[in-house]
């Protein structure tokens, strides 16, 4: 008897488990594109997902993208370990451009910084499901990433370079040598767009990975002959001392202009409105480039320097 | 960075590997037996309810399921936050529910009719019957398969990074992201190795013990 009852239970459980499962089914196709989009680009994954809750963000009885941020306390902050944007110093605290720059803001705005870190080719996901409120750690402004997020004022001149082994370097003078090569890339970023962009890489084979340091980590071990990632970010891995420093970074890419913004949830104009703000008073303060001299990125700063 | 600085980073990730692993355990191993009387039971519906549930979670990537449980709630825009840690726990242990349910079905099947047989010739109840005679034969024939999930579940730890929990991979990751050194990738290797050695000799031992039930 004390079986049978046991079973109704378990009945019942298993019952609730299904209707959640099968509430979730929709949901994993969701998933499945945003696979797709850390192999091809981030615009199939975010757009499904973009487009199906961005729009119902402001209808939650008439509290506005600011309020809900403010009413929680924390700006919750989305970021990847990059150096020098946002990484740990030995004592294992955080420290970065990006990082006294976020926390600058935040005191502006009297909001308490929450810095989340994050898979960065699940960054709109992270966004659409208000796991975090900004991605904020050096990210490209893209024409596709518009479609996705709503992106602040640009503060950082960013540019794509190419990063081999440094017996390779005098081979690829301009992208025209690279034609025929194996290039990584970090899946969705704005060094896979080069790629896509430039008539002379058609004929590469492309390998996209997860983050910026598995595209190094493919050059250093010979699986791919170059990876194409951000300028800041290739000068900073392959410095003296790391495991990258028998790397190269060459200067052969026809840049257009790149550029650095904060990234929101696409209906946030208010946050936004309120950070564009914030960002103009620390660049007349001169504070934006006080830290900007600190992590020797004065030269690229837009505003303010 | 010196080989200690590397340890002590990547014993913060392993703790992490060992909640996730810890509570799996604890948790997985009485809900997979309530699985199992679900997909054993005599009503109809409850059984085939529970067979398309195991179906499901063994037939999808538990990589998935992680990310659906985390993103899932945020994205149907449903007033749910999970804790990322939280999130993973939940998965697992469904996951692993299911695994061990299956395990168990097979053991409890595998026991002769005899067995029931003679409980009842004894005036046993069909309860006393399954606690007091077969569950601990059960538990004997089962250590081996059990043993290989275990184990198993030691490294599937390493899919909580997929949601950027910071688990032992995911804290060597960090540590080539940050300071560019690659080595200390594989010295988690041996943390690892280290434990599933530990885990193979408790499993080793508790076969031994449970020779005494040779049935």
């Amino acid at each position: 008897m004390k079986k049978r009852i046991l079973s109704v239970l378990v009945g019942a459980v298993m019952c609730l488990g299904l209707c959640g499962c099968g509430g979730g089914e929709s949901g994993s196709n969701v998933n499945g594109s945003v696979d797709n989009s850390g192999a091809n680009s981030a615009s199939d994954g975010g757009n499904s997902a973009g487009g199906d809750n961005s729009a119902p963000d402001n209808n939650n009885g008439g509290e506005t993208d600011w309020d809900y941020i403010v009413n929680k306390g924390k700006l919750v902050v989305g970021i990847t370990y990059n150096v020098p944007m946002n990484y740990q110093d030995d004592s294992g605290e955080l420290i970065g451009f990006e990082t006294e720059f976020t926390k600058a803001v935040c005191e502006k705005l009297g909001v308490e910084p929450d810095f989340q870190v994050i898979e960065w080719t699940k960054k709109e996901f992270e966004l659409n499901a208000k796991t975090i409120d900004l991605v904020w750690n050096g990210l490209t402004v893209t024409e596709e990433r518009k479609e996705n997020m709503l992106f602040s004022k640009s503060y950082l001149k960013n540019k794509q370079a190419t990063v081999v082994k440094a017996e390779n370097a005098e081979k690829y003078p301009t992208t025209a040598e690279m034609g025929s090569i194996t290039i990584a890339v970090e899946g969705g970023s704005a060094g896979e767009d080069v790629i896509k962009n430039d008539e002379a890489l058609k004929g590469c084979t492309k390998v996209s990975m997860e983050a910026q340091k598995d595209a190094l980590l493919e050059v250093k071990t010979g699986q791919a002959d170059a990876c194409i990632i951000d300028f800041t970010m290739a000068k900073a891995a392959t410095a003296e001392g790391t495991d990258f420093a028998d790397l190269k970074v060459l200067e052969n890419i026809q840049n257009t202009d790149e550029e650095y913004a904060i990234g929101a949830r696409l209906g946030d104009t208010e946050t936004i409105a309120k950070i564009n703000a914030a960002i103009d008073e620390l660049a007349a303060e001169g504070k934006l480039l006080e830290i900007a001299k600190k992590y020797n990125l004065d030269d690229a700063l837009l505003i303010g320097a | 960075m010196s080989f200690w600085d590397v340890t002590r980073q990547l014993a913060d990730g392993f703790g992490i590997t060992l909640l996730i692993f810890g509570i799996t355990l604890a948790a997985s191993l009485p809900l997979g037996l309530i699985i199992t009387f679900g997909s054993m039971s005599k009503i109809p519906p409850i059984k085939w309810i529970t067979k398309v549930f195991v179906w499901i979670i063994r037939g999808t990537p538990l990589m998935l399921q992680i990310i659906l449980i985390f993103y899932g709630p945020g994205l149907l825009n449903w007033d749910v936050k999970l804790p990322r840690l939280t999130a993973v726990l939940i998965a697992f242990v469904i996951n692993y529910s299911c695994y061990f349910s299956e395990i168990y079905r097979g053991g409890i099947e595998s026991i002769s009719k005899g067995q029931y047989e003679a409980g009842q010739v004894l005036g046993m109840t069909k309860t006393q019957i399954f606690f007091k005679i077969v569950l601990f034969q059960v538990i004997k024939r089962i250590v081996p398969p059990m043993g290989n999930e275990i184990i198993t579940l030691v490294k599937d730890t390493s899919l909580a990074r997929v949601i950027a929990v910071a688990e032992l991979v995911k804290a060597a990751e960090n540590i080539i992201s940050v300071k560019g050194i690659i080595w200390p990738l594989f010295y988690v290797g041996a943390f690892y190795l280290l434990f599933s050695a530990l885990l193979t000799f408790l499993l080793n031992f508790a076969e031994k013990k449970m020779n005494y039930y040779s049935g």
